[in-house]
């Protein structure tokens, strides 16, 4: 195994593309339509959604070394059992170090930390890729793909914030330049669920003009 | 009784697990193109999440809570296993997704013949985890209680899976901008449908 | 892949990850519980007026903290805890250690006769920014989505509120989840709880405004617009709860 990566450099481009695929043209959430659920309703504000976005990317990464480290030894019929073990480990530990470390935001995430566990995109990528492929390409696929994630996550969550409390990081940016002296009102409708899927509508939108070969014929 | 009929249908309509909360929208969005199979799914879902809510509301109450291996003895008050949750959880899902699969399978061939291609993609379903995750939670005091909650939230599940394939069906018909074909539509027509429920709001029983 | 191979690694997984858990489990759970201390402090000072970060918390309660007060039903005094350093000077229970969700409904149980032993009610005596004490009483109900709770600080007259903080655990963010804002919890400055006749009126929170209804501006604050089922938990709570501590007042007013 060290033979062959001292043959293929660290960052090659294979391995490159492994990480920039999955942000645009095979994005998790808007191409292959994973992971959508756990993500949606923590996007009211930015700092949940950084830091969702964030634990999914340490999470993902680490599932998948293991998993890939494992592959020779997982025995494959009890193999999704195996995944979810270790998944649901990394979750445990993400949940209680966020609770003894960031515990404002780990109240505001609640049971949707649990709900990583759940998340499609680390079972997918660990069946699709880290479970037949070496522990560096597989953590840089992981890595990519929540990072496709996370940015989904971290977009949807600042136009929230912003046009629903006026707010980016809590910080009142709407009021300091002046909006609502002259008759600006924030958008009550950002901070209700629906309007994370009327984001996440127009970021497809918007990816899909600039990308035709994406279109769906219905 | 009343308030188990309250928890019922506050968990179809207000707390509706997708319009409310986004849970399970992985399959609701991939497999809802035919108000044929959203059926199938729809119903596994009842079914399973009034199976596994109550199951795991007895093991939250008795083996994982604080203080809840009480009945074992006094010096075991104390034990707090609450960080097992999540594994507890979603392992006893699993076993019992292949459970009802077996149990279908031997006594319901016919049910088994439209549910069984569905049973394997509930054990990922976010919403089946998600409501037992809202129901340590939300803590709710005896298992009648649990179990109107996991229907509710289920039947909820099962009403807007079908709406949006039944809207999907027609929406083909219809001239949507290219780049928001498929997927784009799907997302904003879930968005005004959370809209629609968010009526159901406020509603006290 | 034989069998006892399956069965074998799924045993030194399993003993595996439940050693991991469990020792990070019980090295992290100081900080955790530390964590809830330091938050309940803080919402308790809040209430008193006393505004702190909440990694101050516990030094600034250690400072300002009169006593503990465990009360009965009948309004007696049972337990009085003074600090760290004074400890008990009557009786032994604290009332910070006490879990309101269990305790409201132990009293439940109590009132419909199905629990013999009459559950015990806490109170904090808090000294605020001008040295007066104030008579801190935790509340806990019911708002839309799940459990809101709160502390009211009552004045030495036992009758105005001097102060108050909300909490919830996922109220309707930008509606219901409003009331643990500043905005919200100072409406209830100066409020009082008996009307003139020393009636026990509670203090209502009212939709469409206190200046649109019956009810004085001395009993009554506004509701949030859109959260109306959050706000009438408020109320429900805070007249509920303080009902149980009516005997108490009516002996020390």
């Amino acid at each position: 195994m060290a033979e062959t990566k001292e043959k293929e450099p660290l960052f090659s481009t294979k391995n490159k593309k492994l990480l920039s695929e999955p942000m645009v043209r095979n994005n998790p959430i808007t191409v292959q339509v994973l992971g959508i659920c756990s993500a949606l309703a923590i996007t009211v504000k930015l700092e949940p959604s950084l830091v969702m976005a964030l634990s999914v990317v340490v999470i993902m990464g680490v599932s998948n070394v293991i998993i890939s480290l494992l592959r020779n030894m997982i025995p494959p019929r009890i193999r999704i059992i195996v995944m979810l073990t270790v998944i649901a480990s990394l979750v445990v530990l993400t949940d209680e170090v966020l609770e003894a470390f960031l515990y404002d935001v780990s109240k505001q995430l609640s049971v949707f930390v649990g709900l990583i566990i759940t998340n499609c995109i680390i079972m997918g990528r660990l069946e699709a890729f880290a479970s037949s492929n070496k522990p560096w390409p597989s953590f840089l696929d992981g890595i990519g793909n929540a990072a496709g994630y996370g940015w989904i996550l971290i977009v949807v969550g600042f136009f929230r914030e912003l046009f629903g409390s006026g707010e980016v990081f809590g910080y009142p940016v709407f009021e300091k330049i002046g909006l609502y002296s002259i008759g600006y009102e924030n958008n009550g409708l950002m901070i209700l669920p629906p309007a994370a899927l009327f984001v996440v509508g127009i970021i497809i939108w918007v990816q899909r003009s600039r990308h035709p070969e994406l279109v769906e014929e219905n | 009784m009343e308030n188990l009929f309250d928890i019922f249908i506050k968990a179809i309509f207000v707390e509706n697990m997708i319009f409310a909360y986004f849970l399970g929208m992985c399959s609701y969005l991939a497999v809802s193109k035919t108000v044929e199979t959203s059926t199938g799914l729809g119903l596994a879902v009842v079914f399973v999440l009034g199976i596994t809510v109550p199951v795991d509301y007895l093991i939250n109450e008795y083996l994982l809570a604080d203080g809840a291996l009480a009945w074992l003895g006094p010096e075991f008050a104390t034990i707090d296993l609450s960080f097992l949750s999540f594994i507890m959880f979603i392992a006893v899902i699993a076993s019992m997704v292949q459970l009802v699969e077996m149990v279908i399978e031997k006594f319901s061939p016919t049910l088994y013949a439209n549910l069984g291609i569905f049973l394997p993609l509930i054990a990922v379903n976010c919403s089946i985890l998600g409501g037992s995750l809202f129901m340590q939670e939300r803590d709710y005091n005896n298992i009648a209680e649990a179990t109107s909650f996991g229907l509710g939230s289920g039947v909820g599940w099962f009403l807007a899976i079908v709406a949006i394939a039944a809207i999907r069906e027609k929406i083909r018909y219809s001239n949507v901008p290219a780049p928001l074909r498929g997927l784009g539509i799907t997302f904003i027509i879930t968005g005004l449908m959370g809209i629609a429920f968010m009526a159901f709001m406020g509603i006290e029983l | 892949m034989s069998n006892s191979y399956i069965f074998r690694f799924a045993t030194i997984m399993v003993v595996l990850v439940a050693a991991i858990l469990t020792a990070v489990a019980t090295i992290l759970k100081p900080m955790q519980e530390k964590n809830k201390d330091e938050e309940k402090m803080q919402a308790i000072l809040s209430s008193a007026n006393i505004e702190v970060e909440r990694d101050e918390a516990i030094n600034k309660y250690k400072e300002r903290l009169l006593a503990e007060y465990m009360l009965d039903l009948d309004g007696n005094i049972l337990s009085i805890y003074q600090g760290e350093e004074e400890g008990f000077s009557k009786g032994s229970e604290r009332a910070f250690e006490i879990d309101l969700k269990k305790m409201l409904e132990a009293i439940k149980q109590f009132e419909a006769g199905s629990q013999q032993v009459s559950p015990h009610l806490p109170m904090y005596v808090i000294k605020d920014q001008e040295g007066d004490s104030l008579f801190i009483i935790p509340v806990r109900g019911k708002g839309l989505w799940g459990p809101i709770w709160g502390n009211i600080a009552l004045e030495n007259d036992l009758n105005t509120i001097a102060g108050a903080s909300f909490d919830h655990q996922g109220e309707t963010p930008g509606l219901g989840a409003e009331i643990n804002t500043d905005m919200f919890s100072d409406r209830f400055k100066n409020t009082k709880i008996f009307n003139d006749q020393g009636k026990f009126v509670s203090v209502q929170v009212i939709k469409g405004g206190v200046e649109n209804s019956k009810i004085s501006s001395k009993h009554g604050v506004d509701a949030i617009s859109g959260g109306t089922i959050t706000s009438n938990g408020v109320s429900d709570m805070i007249e509920n709860v303080l009902s149980y501590y009516l005997p108490y007042i009516k002996k020390h007013q």
